[in-house]
């Protein structure tokens, strides 16, 4: 009850913030903007308006995910509004949950937005309705839950601009790090081949998320493999929000 | 205590100039084009066109974008030469750049194949780059269908010519008319109607301007008096 009272809270606060509507007005006006480029493409339409849609949902949902986040638990911090939260019969856990699962809904919606929108663009030009599509959305949408929960840990202990920078390094090396691992497999000695295996155990897989090319080309999909790509964004996700409570827990307010 | 640099003020401008940058990102290739043209071409720009492997990595694992830029610049460099002086030197290295950022994309393939071969007078190129969709897509009929037109059009060689034609004819989706043209290879026949019946089959499916031009062409020449020599036997 308290934590859904954040939540709807935490999503009111992020709906009325500039910053997300900036930002989706960018994405839409690229998702369509993507309809005119693909013109250009000799019978490419479809496969243009698809990539351009799921990668423009996918990075400005980072974008939104990670500038909302950071400022999470700083803001309230920042306004001193925190003292009047933790005065009150309410968990630290219960108030961490609440501001991340008011972000997530925030994110469901907008992410939501761009999905239809790029998937009735793919159905104008095609001729039929992908629903796979919106599979794609649904998965990238999973990673953008892993890298909202990166800026939540980081913003329980540090300052905005350094929250952003970490968060953004982890979004960077957690969408490359299944080429980062195979360089590592291929060409990097035993020292740095231990230290890039050990990066890619610790830090999100988020190349993991990404399954629109595969939609995109008509190429089959695995249930197994999808299946056990949402346990380990899930799993992600715990142990991160976790980590954040953990840190909360302890820090203090005086 | 001082203040922090990312007030929440600033975070918006910040987020604001973020997506400013993907904006213009995204657009750029082809403003620059319209900017530039008089000083610098498709061409030249090709020839400075990053390894495909740095791309990979530059493009943060949305390979299949950077794979869509780089066809919409082909395209463009295509159409820049192939009613002028029908050149096309850059051509293999932008169709190598697409298919080794997103290897699935079959029409790079056998369109680039096709500008290649009939365009650029590449034969050897286009030849690689559909062995390369093949062995990249073996579920797809599209490149091996191409190979065997192109061997038994262009090369003449038979021999390839039908087993790609019975590597397509395995292939899920495949023209209806395969078959026949497999049965009138193993009968050493009817060159010139196979011929046509494969230009006809592509001016009709054809899904752009040029590639039903360079059909009509090839129609054009097969349907004049002089016909050509019959094949060799194929096996």
């Amino acid at each position: 009850m308290k934590i859904s009272a954040i939540a709807l809270n935490t999503f009111r606060e992020a709906v009325r913030d500039r910053i997300l509507y900036s930002i989706l007005a960018f994405a839409l006006l690229l998702i369509g903007a993507s309809a005119i480029l693909a013109s250009l493409s000799i019978g490419q339409e479809g496969r243009i308006v698809k990539d351009l849609g799921l990668a423009s949902s996918s990075l400005f949902g980072t974008f939104i995910a990670i500038f909302l986040g950071i400022g999470l638990v700083f803001k309230e911090i920042e306004r001193r509004t925190i003292y009047a939260i933790i005065a009150k019969p309410i968990h630290r856990f219960e108030f961490l949950l609440g501001k991340y699962i008011g972000l997530v809904l925030t994110l469901l919606v907008t992410v939501g937005v761009m999905a239809l929108l790029v998937a009735g663009l793919a159905w104008a030009i095609d001729g039929h309705w992908t629903s796979d599509l919106l599979g794609a959305a649904a998965l990238d949408f999973l990673a953008l839950m892993i890298v909202t929960a990166v800026a939540l840990l980081f913003s329980t202990f540090s300052t905005p601009t350094l929250s952003a920078i970490f968060t953004l390094a982890v979004f960077v090396i957690g969408r490359l790090s299944g080429d980062l691992k195979l360089f590592a497999d291929q060409f990097a000695g035993p020292g740095l081949r231990l230290i890039i295996n050990g990066m890619y155990m610790v830090l999100p897989d988020l190349s993991r998320f990404q399954i629109g090319a595969q939609i995109v080309n008509a190429l089959p999909l695995d249930p197994a493999q999808i299946a056990w790509t949402v346990m380990y964004g899930l799993a992600y996700i715990l142990m991160l929000l976790l980590l954040a409570i953990g840190i909360f827990q302890r820090r203090d307010f005086k | 205590m001082p203040r922090p640099f990312l007030q929440p003020a600033r975070i918006s401008t910040i987020a604001l100039l973020l997506a400013g940058v993907v904006l213009f990102g995204a657009v750029a290739p082809l403003h620059w084009e319209a900017l530039s043209g008089a000083q610098l071409g498709v061409a030249e720009r090709a020839f400075f066109l990053p390894p495909p492997e740095a791309l990979r990595v530059a493009s943060l694992g949305f390979n299949n974008v950077a794979a869509d830029v780089i066809w919409l610049l082909t395209i463009q460099y295509i159409g820049a030469h192939i009613f002028t002086d029908a050149k096309l030197p850059e051509l293999f290295q932008m169709v190598d750049t697409v298919v080794t950022l997103d290897p699935h994309f079959v029409e790079a393939y056998t369109l680039g194949a096709l500008f290649m071969n009939y365009s650029g007078g590449n034969v050897r190129g286009a030849i690689a780059l559909l062995e390369r969709g093949t062995r990249a897509n073996p579920t797809r009929w599209e490149p091996a269908h191409d190979l065997a037109r192109t061997y038994y059009l262009d090369l003449k060689d038979y021999r390839q010519a039908l087993h790609w034609f019975e590597v397509t004819d395995r292939l899920p989706g495949r023209p209806h008319y395969v078959p026949r043209f497999i049965a009138r290879l193993y009968a050493a026949t009817g060159h010139r109607e196979t011929a046509l019946g494969l230009w006809r089959a592509m001016r009709d499916s054809a899904g752009s301007d040029w590639v039903r031009e360079i059909a009509e062409r090839e129609i054009a020449k097969l349907e004049r008096p002089a016909a050509p020599s019959p094949p060799q036997e194929a096996r």
